[in-house]
């Protein structure tokens, strides 16, 4: 009986596996790679990080037409304000077209997914940039992680130069432009009217929101949007 | 033991045989008798377990050769559209199948199609196929036509109601296809499945049609690997593809937010330059599987024979005065990018604001500075300068003539101020996904047409047959009492949402004969039942 029955499973299988490669699928790179870049030259080395991070992380962009590229090695770089991935098939680095996406996101180290918008800004220097969603709604906070290369102390650059963190960060509602928000407790509360700010800082009191650094503030932004309490923009 | 090795061998069999059973495409068109350059509308029931999202429709003489055919994107297991039949078919028989690249089963119809300036035959004698099961409707019980008389005056306006029992509506899957057209008295042609050979190398078509075939070496004859092959569609903003093959030397590309026609510039390179590749495109150009085994006399019975003639003559009438009979809807098309793949360009140089110079190297010698254009003993090499490297590019750039790379600069060196409209430059090292370009130097022509590349083993100009838009049939809204009113077709609604009363009206034509009103539609355990009502308009 056993022996039949071991006569009979390979024909199943044969069975299976001739209907699995009549539902063979388009491989995935059919049409999918259409990156559109220019080879990437590197910065002059100086003391400090021109990017936000240094190995590349595996991240998903997006096109304007919404379609997505998957699994690809990104690296962000403040100091252009540019997106760099690597071709493993051509071992090249590659600035991306900035005018070729709506956005990117990749995981960082520490597990956390960091997702990036394309906006035109009109401010002060105004054109097309990256802003980190730090959180995202009706009205967005963004970050604007740039990087400056100024003139520093020989003690800490030996050329005199130096990658200097000049992170700005936004509140932006479409329609209405963005807002400069400065990362401490005050700033959050001028955005609000003086009945609310009461509420503000109850709510952040009641749940242990103390505000000292970006996560924190990022908390007490959500805490604040959880809370429905308006925001006068 | 015995039993269970039985029961198992039976289980076995009852899978296989299930799987053998697999559900047709059932389709159906507006009319069976047509006048060669008239329009052929139709309409297909898909399969649910369908995975291509693509149906073909083609028109086929009894050889098996395909004369023309279509390609339509399937919404909720359906779809429909229109088959041009050219004004040049002889008179006879004819047969129109429904196929996807991947389906072994062929659903096939057969038509009659008469000539228009030759009619029909003078031997009275036609051919037809020998048809032993033909497919077979259910009729619907459930579904009752209301308020249509058995006799209306040409251009009467008709006024009728489909009832529909609740509890069958649930039954129904997605819409039910309704039209009014005229009968061809005599002729009963019959639609049946056929089992055609499974194609290799052939792909699921998903969203678009896919233009698939071989880069062999022609040295060899053997497929090459690390091929590059492009694909070029010459538009306002260039559009281009690419693939780079593997072992097997096969390509494909999905042509997938096209509609219509489009002109394609297909061709394949050795990245090292060492060997000469040749294209063997997979294109459709027969379907001998469909075509019966057997055909058979059939005398023209004479009722059709008057009713044929009285079609020519509405038929020149029609292309006389240039009726159009369908009204294209503008497909919802996905934004392109709206700058080139070749990124955008540094320089924008226009040639017609100069001096008038007679030639190519003249015009980079003169406008176009850190370009390098030289001919040595008739190779011409073309450079770039890199103002990030400093120097002139060693390798080839990408050169472009209205969208199209070209790889031999003898077809652009003869050009001169008067032929170049645009000349567009990316200094730097450019990326494509997988592709390098050192270098880009696009021109546009004033008169943009791709005659100046000549087809060879590794270039192939050819027109693809995309998607084709979504049509409505063109009813005059209002009566034109001083022309003749010669449709054939009074009503084509392939996508009625099914409810529980129906209201439709049509205006009779002047077309005088017999017309029938046909429901169609398909129940979601995949069965296809109609329901059908003659009239006639004297």
């Amino acid at each position: 009986m056993i022996n039949r029955i071991l006569y009979i499973i390979p024909l199943f299988v044969l069975l299976a596996t001739t209907s699995l490669s009549a539902q063979e699928e388009m491989p995935k790179n059919m049409n999918a790679e259409t990156v559109k870049g220019k080879a990437f030259i590197s910065y002059p080395s100086y003391s400090g990080a021109p990017f936000l991070n240094m190995k590349y992380l595996m991240g998903e962009i997006e096109f304007l037409d919404g379609t997505k590229v998957k699994n690809i090695g990104l690296r962000y770089s403040s100091y252009r304000d540019e997106l760099i991935y690597f071709n493993d098939y051509l071992s090249a680095q590659i600035v991306i077209d900035k005018i070729s996406l709506k956005g990117f996101s990749f995981t960082d180290v520490n597990g956390e997914k960091r997702i990036f918008r394309r906006q035109n800004y009109d401010g002060f220097i105004n054109g097309e940039r990256y802003f980190e969603v730090l959180s995202d709604g009706q009205i967005s906070l963004l970050a604007y992680r740039k990087v400056d290369l100024e003139t520093c102390d020989p003690s800490f650059s030996k050329l005199g130069l130096a990658y200097k963190q000049s992170y700005s960060y936004y509140m932006f509602a479409p329609g209405k432009g963005y807002s400069l928000l400065k990362i401490n407790r005050n700033s959050l509360l001028t955005k609000f009217d003086k009945p609310n700010q009461r509420l503000v800082k109850k709510t952040l009191r009641k749940n242990r929101v103390m505000i000292t650094d970006e996560a924190s503030f990022v908390l007490a932004w959500n805490v604040i949007k959880e809370n429905g309490i308006t925001i006068n923009f | 033991m015995k039993r269970r090795t039985i029961i198992l061998l039976l289980l076995f069999v009852a899978l296989t045989g299930k799987a053998q059973e697999k559900e047709h495409f059932s389709l159906f068109t507006d009319r069976d008798l047509y006048i060669s350059g008239e329009t052929l509308l139709f309409k297909v029931f898909v399969p649910e377990d369908e995975l291509s999202g693509i149906v073909n429709i083609d028109l086929v003489n009894t050889k098996g050769k395909i004369i023309t055919g279509i390609s339509k994107k399937i919404t909720d297991h359906q779809a429909d559209g229109f088959i041009d039949l050219p004004d040049s078919l002889s008179s006879g028989c004819y047969l129109i199948s429904a196929s996807t690249a991947i389906n072994t089963t062929l659903t096939v119809k057969e038509l009659y199609i008469c000539n228009r300036f030759t009619a029909l035959p003078e031997s009275n004698i036609a051919i037809r196929p020998i048809v032993n099961s033909s497919v077979i409707e259910k009729p619907a019980v459930s579904v009752q036509i209301d308020g249509l008389e058995k006799a209306y005056k040409t251009r009467e306006k008709v006024n009728f109601a489909l009832n529909l029992l609740p509890d069958f509506i649930s039954q129904i899957d997605n819409h039910l296809f309704v039209s009014v057209a005229e009968i061809a008295p005599g002729y009963n042609p019959k639609t049946f499945v056929k089992k055609a050979k499974p194609t290799a190398n052939r792909s699921i078509e998903k969203d678009g049609v896919v233009l698939e075939g071989t880069v062999n070496d022609i040295k060899t004859g053997k497929p090459f690997k690390n091929g590059i092959v492009y694909l070029s569609i010459p538009d306002t903003c260039a559009r281009f593809k690419y693939y780079i093959t593997g072992n097997d030397g096969h390509f494909k590309f999905s042509l997938d937010n096209y509609y219509g026609k489009i002109p394609v510039v297909i061709q394949a390179f050795d990245r090292e330059e060492k060997n000469i590749l040749k294209i063997v495109l997979n294109l459709r150009d027969s379907l001998t599987s469909g075509v019966p085994a057997a055909f058979e006399p059939w005398t023209i019975p004479a009722e059709l024979r008057k009713t044929t003639a009285n079609n020519i003559e509405a038929a020149n009438f029609r292309k006389i005065f240039s009726r159009q009979e369908l009204a294209v809807a503008a497909p919802l098309l996905k934004k392109p990018d709206d700058y080139p793949f070749y990124g955008l360009p540094t320089e924008v140089v226009d040639p017609q604001l100069f001096i008038e110079l007679p030639n190519f190297a003249e015009i980079s010698r003169e406008l176009l500075p850190g370009i390098k254009f030289r001919t040595y003993n008739r190779v011409s090499v073309l450079q770039v300068f890199s103002p990030s490297k400093h120097n002139y590019l060693n390798e080839k750039p990408l050169i472009l003539l209205d969208g199209i790379p070209i790889r031999d600069l003898n077809i652009i060196k003869d050009l001169g101020t008067k032929e170049i409209d645009k000349i567009e430059i990316c200094r730097d090292e450019r990326f494509y996904g997988y592709l390098k370009f050192p270098g880009v130097v696009a021109l546009n022509s004033t008169k943009p047409d791709n005659t100046r590349f000549v087809e060879s083993e590794d270039l192939i100009k050819i027109t693809v047959d995309v998607i084709q838009p979504d049509v409505t049939l063109n009813i005059p809204l209002e009566q034109r009492l001083n022309e003749l009113d010669l449709r054939k077709v009074l009503l084509w609604k392939p996508s009625v949402k099914p409810e529980q009363t129906i209201r439709l009206d049509l205006e009779t034509s002047d077309i005088i004969g017999s017309f029938k009103l046909v429901v169609h539609g398909k129940t979601k355990d995949g069965s296809i039942f109609y329901k059908e009502q003659t009239f006639e308009v004297n």
